[in-house]
């Protein structure tokens, strides 16, 4: 039904112990899976080779990141968005980088090669990655590297960004491209990292129209997103008819995340995953690749990445945790987790402004689609 | 910043002798609204495209024809900046006259001109919003140290900033509204740990729901 690629490398790419980007998140999600859904083999794909990184990457950049996993001193490196908090050096960093890169290209070879139609690489998403530039946890552009390799396929593709952050590595590497649309929900960028995805940003030149960005306001919850998404998405697919849709499926827009202010539930990422599955039937054979992406919640990202393999799987929901992966998962999870793998329906109080909210979230979805009609009709 | 960081230069100008017709032509060929005219060398006035449009508009009673010179439409005398004038002095100057453009005089050699849209490129540098980055409000007394303590905590975390601006808040002697934008992705973990040594953060607010 799908190909699930991992691989335990994927925890190399790890910026410490204090960092949020933990590759604890992974291990406990693939040990959920396995608690939940019976044996699970994923495919372990190869790492991605110099010359593959460089088909997005300035060499000047790959080359410091491979002098800085050697551990050679550079000090340059915060000229490329290195040595920062966000972005911190390690050794092996170029490799551990590359195992990521790698899953999500062999996904995208998967798709190509039409020996799968669905595929769900647990790891990647980098997103914010430049193209001389780390950003915001971003090395390497995984997401970018499969986009440009179905690109040169000649595969039209959408690119759909469902993180709490805007996808604005993917966006600037695309930006003047007419086989890539890429879509980014998140929140508004006024206030929170990284500052873009702004509606006025659409696409340059002959692209114009294929950059879509839908800011929501801080606190928008279910419903207004989903309005927002029904709004904009299957329009969108409808006009530019891809071949293929890649999913960065970050999990931080949930409500417990502690880097934004987004209050999507369990059961909203769940009517996401659906509705994007469907979206591919419709606009793409079913051709979609799925990457994970942001989410800082141990306890919230284990429960919104297992419904996202079970829902990508179309392996039945339980209602209960494993009681065994609780236990052994017991002190990174905190207390928080409760016995479900769904949120419970009341988890948080009904938020004040939800009305100014709902306005101005619709106001934007309006004025987006007012810039966007007279470019796609 | 000064204006001669962000003028434009060179500059096209023309002399008086230029007709209303060929200065439209510059105007729509080269995306410009301001053209400085000069009298063998020597800046004599400036014409923008408001002149242009207001003295030939067929509602004004006796409008000038494409073959009249740009003498009888520009403005004259000129305000002009010093390429060493702080970027804010220019600014203040433009809006104080309701101006469009101050061209750059280097003694009596035009050497640059500054418009509106340059002051917006250096509120934008300035701001560092071209920088991925997260923003936090913060209010701050208005007394010395206060600024130190706020850039030490980000020191001691090796947070880099892009951009600091001040304004007033409302009322006198009212807190300062300090606008940062920081080079990090960890805008809200830093404004709790901001707020657990007592800072009063304006955004990002605390979030309504036990966390």
């Amino acid at each position: 039904m799908a190909a699930l690629i991992y691989r335990p490398e994927y925890a190399g790419y790890d910026f410490g112990p204090e960092h949020p980007f933990t590759p604890a998140r992974l291990a406990m999600l693939l040990d959920l899976l396995q608690s939940l859904g019976g044996p699970v083999s994923p495919i372990a794909a190869p790492a991605a080779t110099r010359e593959e990184i460089l088909s997005i990457h300035d060499e000047a950049y790959v080359a410091t990141v491979e002098a800085l996993d050697r551990g050679e001193a550079r000090p340059e490196a915060d000229q490329f968005g290195l040595g920062t908090p966000d972005n911190p050096i390690f050794p092996g960093m170029d490799r551990a980088a590359r195992w990521l890169v790698g899953g999500t290209l062999h996904g995208a070879r998967l798709l190509m090669a039409a020996s799968e139609r669905r595929v769900l690489q647990l790891g990647g998403g980098l997103h914010h990655a430049q193209r001389g530039r780390a950003e915001g946890f971003c090395l390497y552009n995984d997401l970018a590297v499969a986009i440009q390799a179905l690109v040169d396929h000649g595969y039209r593709v959408a690119y759909l960004d469902i993180d709490l952050h805007h996808g604005d590595g993917v966006q600037n590497l695309f930006y003047d491209n007419e086989r890539v649309l890429t879509l980014s929900f998140h929140e508004s960028g006024h206030y929170l990292y990284p500052g873009t995805g702004h509606i006025q940003e659409l696409g340059g030149g002959t692209a114009r129209g294929l950059s879509v960005n839908v800011p929501l306001e801080p606190f928008t919850g279910a419903e207004d997103y989903l309005e927002a998404f029904e709004a904009v998405v299957p329009r969108a697919l409808d006009w530019f008819s891809p071949h293929v849709l890649v999913v960065q499926a970050g999990a931080d827009a949930h409500f417990d995340d502690p880097l934004g202010d987004l209050a999507l539930t369990t059961q909203t990422f769940q009517t996401l995953y659906r509705r994007i599955l469907e979206l591919a039937d419709t606009h793409t054979q079913g051709r979609v690749l799925f990457t994970l992406g942001g989410g800082y919640e141990a306890q919230v990202v284990a429960r919104v990445w297992a419904l996202l393999y079970l829902t990508v799987m179309e392996l039945p929901v339980p209602q209960k945790l494993p009681p065994d992966w609780l236990e052994r998962w017991r002190t990174v999870l905190g207390p928080a987790v409760g016995q479900n793998l769904h949120d419970s329906e009341q988890t948080f109080p009904e938020l004040g402004g939800r009305e100014a909210r709902t306005r101005r979230n619709r106001d934007v979805v309006a004025r987006l689609l007012d810039s966007l009609c007279p470019l796609w009709f | 910043m000064l204006v001669k960081d962000i003028m434009r230069s060179p500059v096209t100008v023309i002399p008086t002798g230029t007709t209303l017709g060929e200065a439209f032509g510059l105007f729509q060929s080269r995306g410009i609204r301001h053209l400085p005219v000069v009298d063998q060398g020597r800046l004599v006035g400036v014409l923008t495209d408001r002149d242009l449009r207001a003295t030939t508009s067929n509602l004004s009673g006796t409008p000038h024809t494409a073959g009249d010179p740009v003498s009888t439409a520009m403005t004259s005398p000129v305000l002009t900046a010093d390429p060493l004038d702080p970027v804010e002095d220019a600014a203040r100057i433009m809006r104080a006259h309701k101006i469009g453009c101050l061209p750059v005089m280097d003694g009596a050699e035009l050497v640059g001109i500054l418009t509106g849209m340059d002051i917006l490129d250096a509120l934008i540098l300035l701001t560092g919003v071209t920088k991925p980055s997260s923003r936090l409000e913060v209010a701050l007394a208005d007394q010395p140290g206060e600024l130190a303590r706020l850039t030490a905590f980000l020191a001691s975390r090796n947070i880099n900033i892009h951009s600091i601006l001040t304004c007033p808040g409302p009322g006198p002697g009212g807190a300062l509204r300090t606008v940062l934008r920081v080079d990090s992705n960890q805008g809200r973990p830093l404004a709790e740990a901001l707020r657990a040594v007592d800072f009063e953060i304006l955004w990002p607010p605390p979030k309504p729901w036990p966390n």
